[in-house]
């Protein structure tokens, strides 16, 4: 190993604050934004030290924002719940769709298989407008638009792939032949599936379903095109709150707390397997 | 009857042929090799039996029904992997037990068949273990208690003694024969060991490039081998080969090979002229330090112990090369080598080979 | 590396694209041609079939992915706007041929790829110089990558609401230090001349994570040998640096560039919610003018003529993004 002056020691730990400081003071201020009043806010110079107040968590929560030129109602606390509603149904059914598969393009070996799932990766990269305006207007049609059936259903284009690679990666990594000995002993496809394939394949699936989840929960253009006020999620409603309510900088900045810290708690939980499945599969962590 | 008749597999994938007609049939209680080297489709041909793989043709048939298209569960069959296959998310009770829950053994039964079959393979004080704390020793008969304990019809195991140290693949060679001829399943035994295989067949099948080229007993496998690449696979150090031509003299034949000639039974005559090749097995080779009526002069090259025997280097007076064993203590009287010795050897032991083809010449029976 | 041509060497499959494109049934057909063999007709199980049956649902997602795309490939050569119902015609490609005259479309075009340019650069650049901070596997270095995830976890469209927040001119905290440093009308987002520059900002918080820790898990899976051989001859680190590491990180920068460039290209959460595309047409980058060309001008014809292009320059890099991508997974697990 290479030994390292007292110098070098202290530039490296000079550039890492400074990086940590990048990264991570936006953050911090806006969380500290969420306990301010408007006063503290708009105060100049800014300061650290102020008066912590609940009061914009607690606008948020009951749904009524007093100003003074009267009332005004939140829809927050709804966006809030779609968020978990769309990530979580759709999360659940991607794994429903996406296992199974997965499990048959890492087993065997057939062109059909290859081809749903390289079409699957080509069109996360494709421009997701290119299949949503024509969808919008199907949607119309078929009377999706603003249900959370039809987002759910669009959502599958941010979760599946995620899950289909990253899981196809870890069934691959199980020998064929410990299925194989289940087989043998007398246990149906289906129960070897069951009871070997699913759990020797579990890390892999919960940090597959975690990303897709916390990919969902972040996704904005889809509900904007797709959702109207009463199922749009956090990432859209805020933006809608931030035009609606105009000043009260205090409530949008508990909003935008509210609203990142489900997935970033899960992603620190996560975070084993974030490498993995950021990579779509290809870079183990 | 027998329990277990393959008949004309074929099975080939993109890179060509793997199985090509492979027949064969082991009765309930026998243990049959199947040996070649790697690569020759030995573990196919048990998946192929196991039903986790599909013959391109053939039949396979299993107490006289018909279980071409069954699928594994259904095939009464016990299977021990080379890699063992152990489930890792299972206990080593839970491994072995595995064919009986298939069948929904009651519990308590469950675990009395498990823990018998534990003490026989005297793995009982592990079974609470998983897989990964598991010695290889241990692993391989965690396997094959799994393998055995649904009492099987038909028995596959696939190299079994490949991946567990030397000591512990003795003791098996010896304890397995006995273990197996207990359970009375039909038993094929894969490897490519060939004392392995002399020392656990009933029959040795073996099989070289997909298809069967010798089926025999051990006995008639080593001494009767019906081709060149079978002489060769069997025996350590490997049988010594020679070229040469059948001569008729007067009556008889004879032939030039390992510095003398020797007389040829007249079974053989018809391949007089023909390019020939000669065989001898190293224990075969009678090496004396005196001349004896017969014997030719060789050098002694180098003597090296393998065991309770050693092996002798020879160098012929035309430069042949030529492997001897001999016992310990026959050995002891040559030193190091490099000396003069004489040679000689029974003309019955030698095993004369088609050069062209590699049959063996079968004698002409009146 | 590389033993298998036939499936995963080919490009994606895009009916379009292929030729030989087979239907289902054809491939089911082929199939069962193959396996029969004239010794043993094939019975048909369910383990025939069962790979079909498992992968039917995300056949149907599949399906629900192509089927609006090729409507948007028809769209594109249609005269249809939404207002105007009875002028839908079909047009050829004249909304392509448009484009070469219209100074919009090529600000969209230059646009796109400054932005797709200044952001992976950056990114790259900026992610390589963090992975080699922290490639030591210390406890400071493994808390310190970890937290820097957390912007890239941030949602995009959430991330630049704080950065507009941070940077609004009248409490803004990065407003008030640029305007003590001495930039008094430095006006962030909503100024032509720094518009580009404060969008990129946030692009990077949120992305330069992401090269990272790419980049950070390539360079502790290269191998120990080269560098102790290095270090026991008393190679100098420039060398060792640009003679070994990168060479040996080049398929990991190759694949988290190519990724990055993908999605930048496509760039339209932050963009969007931070500025939406203005001020003026600065930031007009291809999604957001066709978002805008389909709902503020209804011209679904026009706004898909624009997605097309835009997936045909992304499909050409996703294309060579796939072949690297696998490369570096056949090295995780195997070829596939």
């Amino acid at each position: 190993m290479e030994r390292s002056s007292s110098l070098e020691k202290a530039i490296r730990g000079i550039l890492i604050t400074a990086v940590l400081l990048f990264f991570l003071f936006p953050i911090f201020w806006i969380f500290l934004m969420s306990f301010q009043t408007n006063e503290d806010i708009l105060r100049i110079p800014p300061s650290l030290f102020f008066e912590p107040t609940l009061q914009n968590y607690s606008a948020l929560l009951t749904g009524k924002l007093e100003t003074a030129a009267g009332s005004l109602d939140i829809a927050f606390m709804r966006n809030l719940g779609n968020s978990l509603l769309l990530s979580t149904f759709s999360v659940l059914l991607s794994l429903a769709l996406g296992v199974p598969a997965a499990y048959a393009f890492a087993r065997f070996k057939f062109r059909l298989g290859e081809n749903i799932a390289f079409t699957l990766l080509s069109f996360r990269f494709a421009p997701p407008l290119l299949v949503l305006l024509p969808l919008s207007l199907f949607f119309k049609q078929l009377g999706l638009t603003d249900t959370y059936i039809g987002l759910i259903w669009v959502y599958q284009l941010i979760c599946l792939p995620l899950i289909l690679w990253i899981v196809r990666g870890y069934f691959e990594d199980i020998s064929p032949d410990i299925e194989n000995a289940y087989r043998i002993a007398g246990h149906s496809w289906w129960r070897t599936f069951r009871r070997i394939a699913i759990p020797l394949a579990r890390p892999g699936i919960a940090a597959a379903g975690l990303l897709a989840f916390i990919f969902a929960w972040n996704n904005f253009i889809f509900a904007l095109i797709l959702a109207s006020a009463s199922k749009q999620p956090v990432t859209v409603g805020a933006l809608a709150f931030v035009t609606a309510s105009g000043i009260q900088y205090g409530q949008i900045a508990a909003a935008i707390v509210l609203s990142v810290t489900p997935t970033l708690l899960l992603a620190l939980y996560a975070q084993r397997y974030l490498v993995e499945g950021l990579s779509l599969g290809a870079v183990k962590g | 009857m027998s329990s277990l008749e393959l008949s004309n597999i074929s099975k080939g994938f993109k890179s060509g042929m793997v199985l090509e007609d492979v027949s064969l049939s082991v009765k309930a209680g026998e243990i049959v090799v199947v040996f070649g080297p790697s690569g020759t489709g030995k573990t196919v041909l048990l998946r192929i039996v196991a039903g986790v793989q599909e013959p391109d043709a053939g039949g396979i048939t299993i107490d006289g029904v018909d279980m071409t298209d069954a699928s594994p569960e259904a095939r009464n069959v016990g299977m021990a992997f080379q890699n063992f296959a152990l489930f890792p998310h299972f206990s080593t009770h839970d491994n072995i037990a595995s064919p009986l829950t298939a069948r929904n053994v009651p519990e308590g039964r469950l675990k009395e068949q498990v823990s018998a079959i534990a003490r026989m393979l005297k793995i009982d004080h592990v079974l609470g273990h998983a897989p990964r704390e598991l010695s290889n020793g241990q692993k391989q008969r965690t396997a094959l208690a799994r393998a055995l304990i649904g009492q099987p019809k038909v028995l596959l195991l696939d190299d079994p003694l490949r991946n567990v140290d030397a000591k512990l693949r003795y003791e098996m060679r010896l304890e397995l024969p006995r273990l197996l001829r207990t359970f009375n399943s039909a038993v094929i035994y894969v490897t490519q060991d060939y004392k392995e295989a002399m020392a656990l067949g009933d029959h040795i099948a073996v099989l070289r490039n997909g298809r069967i080229e010798q089926w025999d007993t051990p006995t008639n496998v080593y001494r009767a081998p019906v081709s060149l690449d079978v002489a060769r696979l069997f025996g350590d150090p490997t049988i010594n080969l020679a070229p040469c031509r059948l001569e008729t003299v007067g009556q008889g034949s004879q032939i030039h090979a390992f510095g003398r000639v020797s007389p040829v039974s007249e079974a053989y005559a018809e391949a007089t002229g023909r390019d020939l090749v000669a065989g001898l097995r190293p224990e075969h080779v009678i090496v004396t330090e005196t001349n004896t009526p017969g014997s030719v002069e060789f050098d002694l090259d180098a003597v090296m112990p393998v065991n309770v025997r050693s092996v002798l280097y020879l160098r012929g007076p035309a430069g042949e090369e030529v492997l001897a064993t001999v016992g310990e203590s026959e050995a002891a009287r040559f030193g190091r080598g490099h000396r003069k010795v004489w040679v000689s050897f029974a003309p019955d032991d030698i095993l004369l080979f088609d050069a062209a083809s590699g049959q063996r010449l079968a004698p002409r029976v009146n | 590396m590389g033993r298998r041509p036939d499936s995963h060497g080919s490009p994606p499959f895009f009916p379009s694209f292929q030729p030989n494109a087979m239907t289902f049934l054809d491939l089911v057909r082929t199939h069962m041609t193959v396996a029969a063999h004239p010794n043993r007709p094939r019975r048909l199980t369910m383990r025939r079939f069962l790979p079909y049956l498992l992968s039917l649902p995300a056949l149907l997602v599949c399906i629900g992915i192509l089927i609006p795309f090729f409507t948007a490939v028809y769209y594109s050569t249609l005269r249809f706007r939404l207002n105007l119902p009875m002028m839908k015609g079909f047009i050829w490609v004249d909304n392509y041929i448009s484009f070469l005259t219209d100074a919009a479309f090529w600000n969209t075009v230059q646009v796109s790829l400054v932005y797709a340019l200044v952001t992976v650069t950056g990114e790259l650049l900026l992610g390589l110089g963090i992975a080699l901070l922290l490639v030591r596997p210390t406890k400071i270095n493994n808390a310190a990558s970890i937290m820097l995830l957390l912007p890239l976890m941030t949602a995009p469209a959430l991330a630049a609401l704080m950065w507009k927040l941070m940077t609004n001119p009248n409490f803004g905290i990065l407003s008030y230090l640029v305007s003590q440093l001495g930039f008094d009308n430095f006006n962030w987002a909503s100024d032509p001349s720094s518009a580009l520059f404060t969008v990129v900002l946030v692009d990077v918080w949120v992305y330069t994570p992401f090269i990272m820790i790419l980049l950070l898990a390539g360079l502790r899976s290269l191998p120990k040998q080269p560098f102790e051989a290095a270090a026991l001859d008393g190679v100098p680190r420039s060398f060792v640096f640009f003679r070994i590491t990168l060479p040996m990180l080049m398929p990991y920068i190759i694949t988290a560039s190519l990724f990055r460039l993908l999605d930048s290209m496509q760039q339209f959460d932050i963009v969007y919610s931070m500025t939406q595309g203005g001020p003026g047409d600065t930031l007009m980058v291809f999604q957001v003018q066709a978002y805008l060309e389909f709902f503020q001008y209804t011209n679904v014809g026009r706004s898909a003529a624009l997605l097309i292009v835009l997936w045909a320059i992304t499909y050409a890099l996703s294309n060579i993004f796939i072949k690297h991508w696998l490369k570096l997974r056949e090295r995780a697990h195997g070829p596939a």
